[in-house]
This record gives C-alpha cells, structure tokens and sequence, in this order.
C-alpha cells in the first residue's frame, strides 16, 4: 500500500458500542468507502473462565462452560462433562446418550434460528429477522419445559443427564420441531429469492479452502466450500448416539466458484445443517431406550478425580469446540483447562478476508461467519 | 399496475388489520398476567425446615457461595437457618439436587425485584414461606 493513499485514510471502531456489536471491538481503517485494514481485537468481553474452572469442582465445571455461549448451552457444556467423564472413567447409560444427543441437535437448531434472525437484523432485513425468532421461541419453550431454564440449561452431568423427558416436554419439543421443518421450505424460498438479500450477499467475503485450512476455521464456514469436514462422523463420540442414526453430512457447492464460499453460500449451509439437525432429532425419538438417566456412582467418581489428562471435543453450531483438562491426584478441582472456541477462528480470519471489502459489507463478512463473543474470550 | 389492482391489494390489508382487531393479543399484561411456567421452573427457593438436618451439602455444592448456614439457629431438632443471597444465586439447580432430604425445592416464582440490594438476601422467615401462590397472585385477569 502507496503511504499516500494512507494519507487521508480514517481510523474507525467498530464496537465495543455498537449495537451489533456485542462485546467486541473492531479497528477499521478506511479509505473512502473501503476498508483498507482490519485489526480484530479480542479482551473486551473476557470473563476469565479458564481461571474460574480452576476453582469449581466437577460438577459445577459446566455451568462456567454453558455460560460462554448460551445459544448453544447443550452443545458448550458437553466438552467439559466428557473430559471429566475420561478421566474419572464413568460409563454413560444407554438412555442419557441418546437424550444428549437430542437436546445438543436442538441446541444446534436453536442457535441456527437465533443466527439467522441476527444475520438479517445486521442487513437491515427485519421481517425475515423476526420470523425465525417466532420459531426460536418454540424452541426456548421447549428447553423450558425440560430443565426448567430457558438459556442456562445445565443438563449434562458426569455420568449422564439431570432432567427426563416428560410427556410435556416430549410434546413441547415436537411441536418446536413440526414448526420449524413446516416454516423452513416457505423461509427459504423467502430468503433465496429476494434479490436485495443476493446482492448484498453475493461473492461478499470470497475465500477458499485453502485460506480456510490456513485460518483454522472449521464447522459450517468450511462445509459450505463442500468440504464434509464435521466431527459427529469423522470421530464419533461413544458417549453419544449419532452412530444410530443415518444421515450425510450437509455441505454447499456452489457451481459458480467451486471450492469457494461466499456469504450467500455460508446461509445455504446454515439452512442445510438445520435440516440435519432435524433429520436426526426425528430418527432419534422413537429410539429412545429404557432405562436410567444417570450412572448411579458417578457422583461418587466425579467428586474425586485420579490424575489425569483429557481432551475432549464436540463439533458445535460454529466449529469445533475443544476443551483440555489436567487434573492432580485426588483432585476436587481442575488443575488447569484450556478451552479452544471455535469462533477465535473466524474472528481473525476478518483480518485478512475484510480488507478490500466495502465498509458497508464488513458487517456482511462478520456475520455470515457467526463469531460469538464468549468463544473468544475465554 | 392498475388502478384495480392497487385497489385490490389496499382492500387485503384492511381486510388482515380488521382480523388483528378482534384477536386476542400475542402479548401479556405484565404486572397484573403472566404466563404459566412449567413444574421444573427453576425460580427462588423454599426451604422446608421440618426436614432439613443441617447437612449442609446445599452450601457446599453451590458454585457462587449463595447459601449461608446458621447451625446456632434450631426451629427443630436438627434443622438449622439458610440465607440465600439472590444477588449471587444463578439458578443453576445444584443445591435441590445435592439436597437428600426433600428439604428444599425451587418455586415457580421468577420476579424477585426489590428497592434495595440488602432485601434480595433472603433470610430464614422469607425463604420458608411464599409470599404468594406462584400462579394467582396477580388479581384481576385482563382477557
Ligand atoms: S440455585 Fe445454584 S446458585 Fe442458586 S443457591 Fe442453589 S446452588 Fe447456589
Ligand atoms: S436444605 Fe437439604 S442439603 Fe441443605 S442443609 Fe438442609 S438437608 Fe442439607
């Protein structure tokens, strides 16, 4: 870059104010209207939760976890219960697996439908924002109905679950889900033919696997370069049921820059992976088996834990979560736990992916990446 | 597009404000309705003294120290006082769980708003009794 085209350059925050920005802070350096430079900058939404499971037991471990992205509390929480479940050796009941997985593709659902209303909402596209949020609701009813909470659900523990379904909350989640998978052809078709929505969003924020691989970025913004990367198949956890279940995983290719994905590409993905997440909560249902929710010893095991270390991983609504844990010998508490969000990632891939955009489709790139705050600022 | 054709649409959204008109709203009368919570609600606490034994695994298992324990405090045999700091309390569940007596069970009640910080730690009179039934307090209906 020439230092005279710097000359009359403008330095602009992005955050931590702004309205859509919730907690983050953006440095943009403009040209005119274009954005020369992006200088990301993580620390203004920290809540030190690497230091704080330091001093939480085993059992309360979670709630620190389900609080670093309440979207998806059932899918956060999850990495920590396994960990714990690793070291300390507690086998999972058959039934818990299964209604794990369920409430963590129902997470996934309701963070795709808290998304896709903000991602509109950020465009300025407000009908089509608040009508998935009418759908979240139904969603939120049902987490309710089950564990009593609407976002800080605190449902897994070592060893299992703490709520059962009941038949209430059996029907609550049904009807989340009818609704929804009623509501998602007529959205989509809604979304996908309105030509103010495709061009703001067409070959807006273009990058390629390569760059993709080179960033760390995992989860729906590389399945939507039609690469089948996600963890449910390629590692399967045995403390979960997706091996019962038939289903593919959903990408985009897009046939006019194959390889490549754009904004417009990164929605399709999101409306592929909701009807996944459907496709295997509707197959699961009927195969939920008899039996106990939670492994009796296991508040026994958990309270006290061996010397250890595990790493346990779960691919979430954004990417791959990743948490370590290290405990000592007859631990009550963590030694050290090391999270690894997923949205770190996508954050600081604005660095290189904005520059050279125009300033009104930063927010563009920004959002169909879906970054959460909490993720990065552990 | 004709003069009709306008005509034709302006009539269909009359004919859709008409119809909002006379149905009943989405939305409560805060204050004064509310909407049912279900059983698992995990409001503020009751804490029954008859059955508690002063085990204090409530106070242990709680994550952000809401729970205070006076032994000295005896209504029974056994029990003892609890103050709950709900200035602290995240609602997470873990102290009626840990609990082994049945001696303490959330309430559907989620509206605890107070003028002033001090009232919002709840001690042994408040928290052994509910002010008010959780579904039919509010008085008058509007709808
Ligand atoms: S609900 Fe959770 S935070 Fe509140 S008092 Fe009980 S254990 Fe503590
Ligand atoms: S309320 Fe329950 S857990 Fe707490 S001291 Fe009493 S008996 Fe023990």
């Amino acid at each position: 870059m020439s230092p005279d085209i710097l000359e009359d350059a403008m330095e602009l925050w992005f955050g931590p104010q702004h309205v859509s920005a919730h907690g983050w802070a953006t440095k943009l350096t403009l040209v005119g209207d274009y954005v020369v430079e992006c200088d990301p900058n993580a620390g203004y939404f920290h809540r030190s939760a690497e230091k704080v499971l330091e001093y939480k037991n085993f059992r309360q471990g979670a709630l620190i976890l389900e609080r670093m992205c309440m979207l998806e509390a059932f899918l956060a929480e999850y990495p920590y219960v396994a960990a714990v479940e690793k070291i300390a050796e507690i086998e999972v009941p058959e039934r818990a697996k299964v209604m794990r997985t369920i409430m963590m593709e129902m997470s996934r659902l309701h963070s795709i439908q808290f998304w896709w209303g903000q991602f509109n909402a950020e465009l300025g596209f407000f009908t089509m924002a608040l009508w998935p949020w009418v759908d979240r609701e139904y969603s939120l009813d049902a987490f309710e109905e089950l564990t009593g909470s609407r976002h800080t659900v605190s449902y897994s523990t070592p060893g299992g679950v703490k709520y059962d379904f009941t038949e209430k909350s059996m029907k609550q989640l049904n009807r989340a889900l009818d609704r929804f998978e009623d509501r998602l052809p007529k959205f989509r078709d809604m979304q996908m033919g309105s030509p103010t929505f495709r061009a703001r969003t067409e070959n807006i924020g273009l990058y390629d696997v390569k760059q993709g691989l080179k960033w760390g970025l995992s989860g729906p913004p590389m399945k939507a370069c039609g690469i089948p990367m996600d963890l449910r198949k390629d590692d399967p956890d045995p403390n979960l049921a997706y091996d019962m279940v038939d289903w593919e995983v959903p990408i985009t290719e897009n046939p006019e820059h194959p390889g490549q994905s754009d904004a417009l590409d990164r929605m399709e993905q999101r409306f592929a992976e909701a009807e996944t997440a459907c496709e295997i909560i509707k197959q699961l249902i009927p195969q939920i088996p008899e039996g106990p929710i939670i492994d009796p010893k296991a508040r026994g095991k958990a309270n006290r834990l061996p010397e250890g270390e595990a790493y346990a991983r779960v691919e979430g609504t954004r990417g791959i979560t990743t948490l370590w844990l290290k405990t000592q010998d007859k631990a009550q508490t963590a030694y050290r736990a090391k999270i690894r969000g997923p949205c770190i990632a996508s954050y600081y891939a604005l660095k290189d992916l904005v520059p050279g955009s125009k300033f009104a489709d930063f927010i563009v790139i920004f959002g169909s990446l879906d970054p959460y705050p909490g993720w990065w600022d552990r | 597009m004709g003069f009709f054709s306008v005509l034709g649409d302006f009539f269909q959204i009359l004919k859709h404000t008409f119809r909002q008109v006379f149905k009943r709203p989405f939305t409560y009368f805060y204050p004064f309705e509310d909407r049912e919570y279900p059983e698992r609600t995990r409001g503020r606490h009751i804490h029954v003294r008859k059955s508690c034994t002063a085990c204090a695994q409530c106070v242990r298992i709680c994550p952000v120290v809401a729970i205070r324990m006076d032994k000295e405090d005896k209504k029974y045999e056994k029990d003892c006082a609890l103050y709950f700091d709900y200035t602290r309390c995240v609602f997470c569940g873990l102290c009626v769980q840990a609990c082994k007596f049945e001696a303490l069970f959330h309430t559907p009640v989620v509206d605890m708003s107070e003028g002033d910080r001090e009232d919002l730690i709840y001690g042994p009179e408040k928290i052994e009794t509910l002010d008010r039934e959780p579904l039919k307090w509010r008085g008058r209906r509007f709808r």
